[in-house]
């Protein structure tokens, strides 16, 4: 559930090239199927079969909206948390943390890979937008 | 097919019922509707709808608890679940044992008891409905997704806070008037917009929605017996025939959809009932849409033909909404103020649109002469969605 990668990726089809975020078990374009990186089943190593390109979400990208939530779950003791959603030049777009002080949307932003939360001792990574 | 009917409805108050059990609370709504039927037994199958027994009560197996309790052995039992709409999956699920020729009377009890936990809790576990991977662990949760939403809207329509409290004040002025909301607190637009206190009695939850924009965390059980029409007769009630039924399933991450702004699942569930019962949108004479942030029932409203894209505020400024109005929506307070027992809702929304249709709701929030109710129940951010379309015979 939670992301100790310090990296967060889209996954690109390679059969058809359509990117995704986060990894689909099919293309949602051409079907294709992508077999996890661990063997889970015999298949695994199916003859032919043609691994997923990770390419990890970097660059500019564009807010999309936003909202400061000031009732957090538990596991969370800040006052409150910005969220975004955004569109990565690519076409990719993903949710994440906001890290601006005055938001307005349409605005350009970077992203980049920062801990978003401990959990049970493990740092958990996650997407944070900010200025570029 | 078989035509089907809901002859029973029952319903608990919504509300904070942390000192009874969760399915001591469904069998209270299940019994209700029995005796509302007339019948105390000759049950064929029991669907129940939940969501979170088994994380919020730390029970499974809750609708072979319910079968025991009520003593309906050896009724078939299963469990529906599909997030806050689990009651209306639950219901679909009924309506299919009975035209599959399965059973001839089916009881779908639904209901969630959310307040034994804290309000930190709760909001953890409706958020689990996110992306386990790429949304939840970031603290996102259900009112911080509708916020996003909000915004979007509010960027290309205009609306604004005041008009989302619009929406608030006449779904608090229909609960008043119905004795299972869990808020039956009539409130002013001066008390939640325009006084210089508006802003601490209505502190921001998810900027830009406030607490009056949103639903309470609620207990509660609803439930229902439908049956085959041509087995109707020996029932105390008349039946109110199941029009038409549609559900549709959308993106899980809410980030995937190509416009942010696009409820498809919801629209897709409409017009599959809509097509079901032979109707459109103009035949609908009232609705219960599913209101957990008042902005849904501004968009559910839109989604279902009801008004073009960015109209719909227009309508409920005019009054159109209201009880007494051309179009009511949810009359019953909607989750808004009646309250929102996630799993329960699906049912509660029936419940309504039978008391309506029967013309046996409270002095003040009758809709007149109604002929046809849609209900929408809306599960995770509009990823699973069902509409029900409900005829007076």
């Amino acid at each position: 559930m939670y992301k100790i990668d310090k990296n967060v990726y889209a996954y690109r089809c390679p059969k058809c090239g359509q990117l995704h975020y986060p990894a689909p078990m099919r293309c949602k374009k051409c079907g294709y199927r992508r077999y996890p990186e661990q063997e889970i089943e015999p298949n695994f190593q199916k003859e032919g079969y043609k691994p997923w390109e990770k390419t990890p979400l970097k660059g500019s990208c564009k807010l999309l909206t936003y909202t400061r939530l000031w009732n957090l779950p538990i596991g969370f003791d800040q006052r409150y948390l910005d969220f975004g959603l955004v569109e990565f030049e690519n076409g990719i777009r993903a949710s994440g943390r906001l890290l601006v002080d005055k938001p307005k949307i349409g605005m350009k932003l970077n992203v980049r890979v920062e801990k978003i939360k401990e959990f049970y001792g493990k740092v958990c990574y996650g997407l944070q937008f900010v200025k570029p | 097919m078989r035509k089907v009917g809901v002859v029973g409805i029952g319903h608990t108050k919504f509300g904070n019922l942390s000192d009874y059990e969760l399915v001591d609370i469904m069998a209270y709504a299940s019994l209700n509707a029995m005796e509302d039927a007339g019948i105390d037994g000759g049950i064929d199958q029991v669907m129940v709808g939940n969501m979170g027994a088994g994380m919020l009560n730390h029970q499974t197996g809750i609708e072979s608890a319910l079968v025991s309790t009520l003593n309906l052995e050896p009724a078939m039992a299963e469990l529906v679940s599909n997030g806050p709409a689990s009651g209306s999956s639950a219901f679909k699920m009924g309506y299919m044992a009975i035209v599959s020729g399965m059973a001839d009377v089916v009881l779908v009890t639904a209901g969630e008891q959310m307040r034994r936990i804290t309000g930190w809790e709760a909001t953890d576990f409706v958020a689990t409905l996110s992306h386990p991977e790429v949304e939840y662990p970031y603290g996102l949760t259900l009112p911080a997704f509708a916020a996003m939403f909000t915004r979007a809207y509010m960027a290309k329509y205009g609306l604004t806070e005041r008009q989302l409290s619009l929406i608030s004040v006449k779904d608090h002025l229909n609960a008043e008037k119905n004795p299972f909301a869990h808020v039956q607190l009539p409130v002013t637009m001066e008390g939640i917009a325009d006084s210089s206190h508006a802003s601490v009695v209505n502190s921001y939850v998810s900027e830009p929605l406030r607490l009056y924009h949103m639903c309470p965390v609620s207990d509660g059980a609803a439930s229902v017996v439908m049956c085959a029409m041509d087995g109707a007769a020996r029932f105390k009630k008349k039946p109110v025939r199941i029009a038409g039924i549609g559900s549709a399933t959308d993106t899980h991450c809410v980030h995937n959809r190509k416009d942010p702004l696009d409820l498809k699942a919801v629209r897709l569930a409409a017009e599959t009932a809509y097509k079901m019962a032979g109707i459109g949108p103009k035949d609908i004479s009232f609705a219960e849409l599913h209101d957990a942030f008042v902005i849904l029932e501004l968009c559910l409203a839109e989604e279902v033909g009801f008004f073009k894209k960015g109209k719909a505020i227009e309508a409920i400024e005019k009054g159109e909404t209201e009880v007494s109005g051309r179009l009511p929506i949810n009359p019953s307070g909607g989750l808004k103020a009646k309250g929102h027992p996630v799993g329960a809702t699906g049912i509660s929304q029936i419940y309504e649109l039978v008391k309506q249709l029967r013309g046996e709701a409270e002095k003040g929030r009758q809709v007149k002469n109604p002929k046809y109710g849609l209900a929408v129940n809306f599960g995770g951010f509009g990823n699973n969605v069902v509409a029900t379309i409900l005829a007076k015979e």
